[in-house]
This record gives structure tokens, C-alpha cells and sequence, in this order.
């Protein structure tokens, strides 16, 4: 068996055409960053990827399963803890400056802020500190899948998409309520857990950091994150943001989930790509206004249209779409999303590569041969065997 | 058209080399604030000199008189991005054979187009005009082509067990089947994988002129950014380099990467400001799930 090499920044297994072997993704997104340039590196993996016997010893009361996902800004391990017999997620933060004492403060603050919030679709952060030097979080476990994971295993039906939308907008709107803002909504962030239940992950964390946005720590990492789903004012001035950057990447993702792509430049609407409800355009279009003040003000606006469409939402069948979910509009978990988070776990993920072997047929097709040869002469054999008892 | 490929070639030759020419010095670009020891600070260069002479947008806006240019400029892009047309038109159906021919014709009736004469910025980026022109040719011109067969003009080199070498045995991603994408969707994703690979290309040439190929293997997977390679002291030992000097060398390293990943781009955009939209284009096919 071949070894297949894994981009170290994202964990994908890498194509024999990627461009000089190196990640084909990550390789584009650090041309995106001219200012403030790479950071140094200095040993910053081997402390990220402490072994697991050693974060142990940090954490005598929990029981470390697993590492589940690494890069640039920290690593995020599966853990147990077996008094409360329950999973949870132990993620470690590796800020730039781990001694500034303004990270400890601001960690300290914003982490108590989360800490705070409680609300069924926001991922719970049970508690946080500081152990051997790193800041860590220990998070609600969501055996489930992201939002992504769920693109890559297949597209959404807009009654999925209509049904999974008002969750967000419950947790984004609580939030909101609660003086605290996302600032990175996108779908490595949206979870869906095995029940169908939707939760957000990653609150406030690019504020955390102290980065424009775009920081997952759900499984893979980007370092500096890329302004696809940032809201115009936001990349402009990631400092000086209200709810209503929230309600514009919520709008990309909706797009997302309707269409499959994402509303760059001069786009169309959802139902100019592909044939879904013409009423939803409108919620979309509303949501991804460039100028906040033209945009919904209010999370939960942009839920009472959603909500309001659902009802009669234009069955898929009509609209041309093959799939066979139901209209989700009073269902709380439609049982498509169920099906959907389930089918997909089974099918898909986690999304471990499926290693196909740059040449796997000549390999194949030896064995191949290799038992047709002894078949051939084991039957042989036989005749010959009969031949000679029946003489 | 044996002559015309010849000329083809042979101007690529001349305009490759010099246009590499100015641009080789990797090590130079903009070391103005921290000279290292290890680097050498000859060489200047130019994105916008670059952009003026050999792109897409002259290709866009030439009249006349610059029709020589123009098509020249145009041979150049075709030359670099055959590979995504070519995996395009096998993924609409036609056999490798077909496929070969056909990626031949459509170049040789794309540099006889009269339309390279007129002005018309409106043709938008050389990707989407490459697309759309393929499948225009693809439903009109392609019978037509293969009825006066022209004698088979190699416009560029194309060797079919390569290229179906490559179709067959690279898949775009381990985990993203290919027949789940459009073969617009799979074009594109070739083609941002073609232009990194250009750029990758041109920025390990400029190392080994230089005669430090083995540096650029040993420091390339720092361009990926934080935690992406050993750490400095570790490759400072393992090349022989202060640890300082390998700070250095990667931050030009990187800088130079930007520079020439931009430039790139650029000669394919029909003005500079698109810059920045194509690659953000680029970057949401790369991650498409």
C-alpha cells in the first residue's frame, strides 16, 4: 500500500496533481494573505500535537479519546469525561502571543461570555482555562456532522435548507439578544447532530483571537480566514461590527445550501440556478445586501420569512428537484435532515479519504491474476485427479 | 499550419525564456529591508510591464497593429491551460483520440478568429471566454472543422498518453467523486489547479537558476503557512543555515510565491482590479464540496 501524503494545515489527503505535491487549497489561501504575511512557525505543531498522554496529565479528570482535528490555530481532541458519563470537546487555542497577558485577558473575558450563553442550537461550553501553558475550552461533543461535511456527501433540498435556516437564526438571534456576535458563521461551523438537531459552533473565537474571522477549530483550521462569507463592512473593519455581518454570512450559507455555490460578484438568484421557490430569492437577496442598513436588522426577520415560506413551500417534486423530502415546515427535526445527517455519517464521514492508489489497477489487476492462475491450475489439477480415478 | 506551429513554438520558446528572464531572482524581489547572506540581490521586476506585454487584456483591447502581439500573447495562455480544456472535452464523452484533435482545432480556429482584432473588454476573464468558446465550438464549429480537416496543426504540444495519463489516473480529490461535478465545475477546478501548478513551476525554476533547488524542496511546504513545516531550527540544521537566515529566506520565499501567484492571474484578467475577484473565484472552486 502506497502512503499517501496529508496537507499537514488541513489534513486532506493530497492529489498526485497537486502543484509541487503541496495542498492545492491551502496553497491558494496563503496568497490571499499580503499583509500581515505567514507567521513563524517555531516549533508551534509539535506543541499544538502534544501526544495524548500528555494532555492526559493535564486533565487527570478527563479521558482522552482522540485527536480530532489540528492546524494552525490549535487542535481539538475528543474526550470523555466519565463522571458525567458524557463526550465532550477539549480544544486547545494557540493564539499568536500565548504570553501576552492581553490574550489572557481577552480569553478570560470572551470565554466567560460564551461560558454564558445557553440555548439549545449553540454548541455549550461546559469550561475553560489555562493548563500547561495553553488556553483550552471544553465544549459540548456534537456527534453529528457539519454543515459542510454534509455539502461534500450530497446537495441540500431547499426544504432541508428551509428547515435547517430558522435553527440558525434561534441561536444567532439568542446570541444577538445576549450582546454577543458570531462574526464567523459559514458551514464548518453548523453542526447537525444525529438527531437532526442543529447547533453553532465557535462563538465569538475569531474575536477571541483577535482575527478578522473565518477561525474554525471544528475540526480542520484556516489560519487567516478567506472573506467568503464575510459581510463587506467586516473586511473592512473586522473590528467595528454589528449582528448584521452575522445575518450577511448567514445569507452565503443559505445561498450555499441552496444552490451549491456562493453569491460571488454580480450573482443570481437561488431560483435563476436552479428551480426553488422564487420567494426564497427575496429572503436571500435581503440577507446579502451590502449595506447593513439595507440588510434584515434582525435575525429573527429573516426566520419569520423563512418560516412563512416553509408553509408553503413549492413541494421539490414540482420544482424539478430529486429528493423526497417533505415540506419541513412544522416539524421541528424534519425527518429528511434526520435521515440526511445519518445517511451521510454512514455514507461519507467523517471524510476520511477514500485512498485510491494513483495506479491501484495494476496492483489489482496482478492479484486478479495471480487467482486466476491458481484457479485455472486447482481445476486442472481436478480433472486430472477425475480422469485418473475414472481409469 | 506545419509553418504556422513552427513559428508558434519557436516565438513561445523566445517569449518564455525572456519573459523568465526578468522575472528569475526569486530571491530578490524585495529584500531591500533585510539583506540575507544566502540571497542574491541582482534582478528587477515588474508586474505591470509583464501585464502590458504578453496578457489577456492586450489580447482584449488590440487593434490592428497589434494583432501579431495580441496572437502571441493568446498562444502563450493556450499553451499553459490546454490541460483543463482537454480533460473538458473528455468529460463531455469524446474519446481520447476525438479529444486530441479536437483541443487542436479548437486552438487552431481560435488564433484564426477574426474577432482577436476587435476590442472587446466585454469578453470578461480568458477562463470563462475559454469555457464558453469551447462549448460553442463544441455544438457548431467542430463538425465543420473535422469536414475541411486542416492537415492537423499542432498548435500546442499535446501527447495523448500524457494527457490521458494525467485524466485518468490524477483525480481532482480523494474524497469528492468526479461525476458529481459538471464538466464546467471539473474545468474549472483543473484549471486552478493548472495555474498553481504554472506558478509552482515558475517559482522552482527560479530557484534552481539559481542553483538552490534543494532549498526550495526543503522550505516550498513553508508557503502553506503556520504549522505547515518542521520548525525553522530544525531545517536550519538539516541545510546548514543559520536559523535566522531561514526566517528570511522563507519570508522572501513566500513574497515572491504572492507576487508571481498574482501575476498569474493577472494575465488571464481583462483588467488588474479583477485580480483579487478571480482569485477569490479560484479559491471558492478549490473548496466547492
Amino acid at each position: 500500500m502506497e502512503n499517501f501524503p496529508v496537507c499537514p494545515v488541513c489534513g486532506t489527503t493530497i492529489v498526485p496533481s497537486a502543484p509541487q505535491g503541496l495542498c492545492a487549497e491551502c496553497l491558494l489561501r496563503a496568497g490571499f494573505e499580503t499583509k500581515s504575511g505567514n507567521k513563524s512557525t517555531d516549533g508551534k505543531l509539535a506543541t499544538v500535537l502534544a501526544p495524548l498522554e500528555e494532555v492526559a496529565k493535564c486533565f487527570p479528570l478527563l479521558e482522552i479519546i482522540e485527536l480530532a482535528g489540528y492546524g494552525g490555530m490549535g487542535a481539538v481532541y475528543k474526550v470523555r469525561q466519565p463522571q458525567l458519563a458524557r463526550f465532550a470537546a477539549l480544544k486547545f487555542l494557540f493564539p499568536e502571543k500565548q504570553s501576552s497577558p492581553l490574550f489572557a485577558e481577552r480569553f478570560e473575558r470572551e470565554a466567560g461570555t460564551l461560558a454564558a450563553l445557553s440555548h439549545p442550537n449553540i454548541v455549550a461550553v461546559y469550561d475553560f482555562g489555562k493548563a500547561d501553558g495553553r488556553f483550552y475550552l471544553l465544549m459540548e461533543f456534537v456527534d453529528g456532522l457539519t454543515l459542510r461535511q454534509l455539502f461534500r456527501a450530497r446537495r441540500l433540498s431547499p426544504a432541508e435548507a428551509v428547515a435547517i435556516v430558522p435553527k440558525i437564526c434561534d441561536a444567532l438571534q439568542y446570541a444577538h439578544d445576549q450582546g454577543v456576535i458570531h462574526r464567523d458563521v459559514k458551514p464548518e461551523n453548523i453542526l447537525i447532530d444525529k438527531t437532526g438537531e442543529v447547533k453553532i459552533a465557535d462563538f465569538g473565537i475569531a474575536k477571541m483571537l483577535n482575527l478578522p474571522g473565518n477561525v474554525s477549530l471544528t475540526g480542520t483550521m484556516d489560519v487567516i480566514g478567506t472573506p467568503l462569507y464575510m459581510a463587506p463592512e467586516q473586511i473592512e473593519n473586522p473590528h467595528l461590527v454589528d449582528s448584521r455581518a452575522d445575518i450577511y454570512s448567514l445569507g452565503v450559507v443559505f445561498y450555499e445550501m441552496l444552490t451549491g455555490e456562493l453569491p460571488l460578484g454580480k450573482f443570481q438568484p437561488p431560483s435563476q440556478k436552479l428551480e426553488t421557490d422564487p420567494r426564497l430569492d427575496d429572503v436571500v437577496i435581503h440577507a446579502l445586501e451590502k449595506e447593513p442598513d439595507l440588510r434584515y436588522q434582525q435575525v429573527g426577520q429573516l426566520k419569520a420569512d423563512v418560516e412563512k415560506i416553509a408553509q408553503t413551500l413549492v413541494p421539490a417534486e414540482e420544482a424539478g428537484q430529486r429528493v423526497t423530502a417533505a415540506p419541513a415546515s412544522r416539524s421541528t427535526r424534519p425527518a429528511a435532515l434526520v435521515a440526511a445527517a445519518q445517511a451521510a455519517a454512514r455514507a461519507a464521514l467523517p471524510p476520511k479519504p477514500v485512498r485510491r492508489p494513483a495506479k491501484p489497477a495494476r496492483g489489482r489487476r496482478k492479484i486478479a491474476l495471480s487467482v486466476a492462475v491458481v484457479l485455472v491450475l486447482a481445476a486442472a489439477l481436478l480433472v486430472l485427479l477425475l480422469l485418473l480415478m475414472n481409469k | 499550419m506545419p509553418g504556422a506551429a513552427a513559428r508558434l513554438i519557436g516565438f513561445a520558446q523566445t517569449c518564455l525564456s525572456r519573459q523568465w528572464q526578468a522575472n528569475f531572482n526569486p530571491l530578490s524581489a524585495d529584500d531591500q529591508s533585510k539583506p540575507g547572506e544566502e540571497v542574491s540581490s541582482h534582478g528587477g521586476f515588474s508586474p505591470r510591464r509583464v501585464f502590458a506585454t504578453t496578457q489577456w487584456s492586450v489580447v482584449l483591447t488590440a487593434g490592428r497593429a497589434e494583432f501579431e502581439q495580441a496572437q502571441t500573447a493568446l498562444e502563450t495562455l493556450c499553451r499553459t491551460y490546454w490541460y483543463p480544456l482537454y480533460a473538458y472535452v473528455r468529460r463531455r464523452g469524446y474519446s481520447p483520440a476525438d479529444a486530441e484533435d479536437l483541443t487542436q482545432e479548437f486552438f487552431a480556429w481560435l488564433l484564426e478568429r477574426k474577432w482577436l482584432g476587435k476590442a472587446d473588454p466585454q469578453r470578461g476573464r480568458f477562463r470563462s471566454f475559454l469555457l464558453t468558446s469551447i462549448s460553442n465550438f463544441l455544438s457548431n464549429e467542430w463538425d465543420k472543422a473535422r469536414t475541411q480537416k486542416r492537415g492537423g496543426g499542432k498548435i500546442i504540444s499535446l501527447e495523448r498518453d500524457e494527457a490521458e495519463n494525467r485524466y485518468t489516473w490524477q483525480p481532482l480529490s480523494y474524497s469528492i467523486p468526479e461525476a458529481s461535478l459538471t464538466p464546467e465545475q471539473s474545468f474549472e477546478w483543473r484549471w486552478a489547479l493548472t495555474l498553481l501548478d504554472h506558478v509552482m513551476g515558475r517559482l522552482s525554476a527560479e530557484f534552481e537558476q539559481e542553483n538552490k533547488k534543494e532549498l526550495f524542496e526543503a522550505l516550498k511546504p513553508c508557503l502553506l503557512g503556520d504549522g505547515s513545516a518542521q520548525p525553522y531550527a530544525t531545517l536550519a540544521s538539516i541545510l546548514g543555515m543559520s536559523e535566522g537566515s531561514i526566517k528570511v529566506t522563507v519570508h522572501r520565499l513566500r513574497q515572491r510565491y504572492r507576487q508571481l501567484l498574482r501575476d498569474e492571474i493577472a494575465s488571464t484578467v481583462a483588467v488588474p482590479e479583477e485580480v483579487e475577484e478571480e482569485m477569490r473565484y479560484l479559491f471558492a472552486v478549490l473548496t466547492r464540496r
